[in-house]
């Protein structure tokens, strides 16, 4: 079914079409809200509590905007909300206990090499976690969820040459923090 | 080429975003720049590894536990209306009520006050000496000091009262 017949079905509480817009847009939320708590269980409470949101929004909705770009939009306000709510209990990675990660050796072992690149990954998010959230936001949605500038434009309501800018900043504040970790002049774990 | 302008190529490159003639002076930037070359290296070991991050996917069952919780919320939406209806109608009322005082205060006619003798007379536009002048033209001395007397007792208890 199409998307405004869905949209317009669940603005009459159409639980059913609401059901099907689930369908569709659930991975993204999931995924999104995962990049920011990095844990499973919680990742799917915020994505649920995300879903209840939108659905008592759906009357204020106006097909003038994407459903998906609104979704996000709601998405991104509610992790927000609940990050600084839970802020003394969300999960930072220990940037010592990853800081080990050293270059993989030619002799490792193939699950070894997988241990130490999984690491590596958990490494990068850890520093992006302690970026600030205007930073940290744009790098999940273009390096992580892969999102377009067009798209991060309409979502933040910046204009595509805010977008380029913040994310270009962005990126080269997230190189400067893992410095240290890239392997040269004094890095010591080799990224 | 500067190597500020060749960073911000390099990502707009990363991206998939460089327009053709651009790809090539960046190109012979880089092989001629050892910073710039670091910094290639870097970003795609980064971006790299941000992108190829997780991509979990939701817990089973997660547009029927959804389902069942909204209709849940439904359910409990009337009760939960009355009750904000109620918290809203209260902080009305309140403030109401505070209007309602302070514009009654602001606004409220002073009370009339009683007139003493000698305001009655002024509005009267009669001349208030006229009895004291009486009294001072009284013939006999006694008389005189009496009505005085009584005068200033009537004109007190106006004021008292």
């Amino acid at each position: 079914m199409d998307e405004k017949e869905l949209i317009r079905l669940s603005q009459e509480g159409n639980g059913e079409a609401f059901g099907q817009l689930v369908e569709r847009y659930k991975t993204k939320v999931f995924r999104l809200a995962s990049s920011w708590t990095q844990d499973r269980t919680a990742a799917d409470d915020l994505a649920q509590e995300i879903f209840i949101k939108a659905y008592f929004s759906l009357p204020k909705f106006k097909s003038e905007s994407e459903f998906g770009t609104w979704l996000y939009r709601i998405a991104l306000n509610h992790i927000k909300d609940y990050l600084r709510k839970n802020k003394k209990r969300s999960r930072e990675i220990s940037l010592e206990a990853l800081g080990g990660t050293g270059l993989a050796a030619e002799n490792e072992s193939s699950q070894e090499k997988d241990q130490t690149e999984e690491k590596r990954r958990a490494l990068v998010q850890a520093v992006l976690q302690r970026l600030p959230e205007k930073h940290r936001i744009i790098l999940t949605l273009r390096d992580i969820q892969g999102l377009s500038y067009d798209e991060i434009a309409r979502i933040l309501r910046l204009s595509p040459g805010t977008v380029d800018s913040r994310l270009f900043r962005a990126r080269k504040k997230l190189r400067e923090k893992l410095a240290p970790y890239l392997g040269r002049e004094g890095g010591e774990y080799g990224l | 080429m500067d190597c500020k302008k060749a960073e911000r190529l390099l990502l707009y490159s990363l991206d998939g975003r460089l327009k053709p003639g651009e790809k090539l002076s960046l190109e012979e930037h880089i092989k001629g720049c050892s910073r710039c070359q670091r910094a290639e290296q870097d970003y795609r070991a980064i971006l790299g590894r941000l992108k190829k991050g997780d991509t979990p996917e939701p817990l089973p069952y997660f547009k029927e536990r959804l389902l069942a919780k909204l209709s849940q919320e439904e359910q409990a939406l009337p009760a939960l209306f009355w009750q904000r209806w109620a918290t809203k109608a209260l902080a009305f009322s309140l403030t109401a009520l505070i209007l309602l005082g302070a514009a009654f205060i602001a606004f409220r006619t002073p009370e009339p006050q009683e007139l003493s003798q000698l305001e009655t007379l002024l509005l009267q536009d009669e001349n208030p000496l006229t009895e004291t002048n009486y009294i001072l033209e009284a013939k006999g001395l006694e008389n005189r000091n009496m009505m005085l007397i009584f005068s200033s007792m009537e004109e007190t208890d106006s004021a008292r009262r």
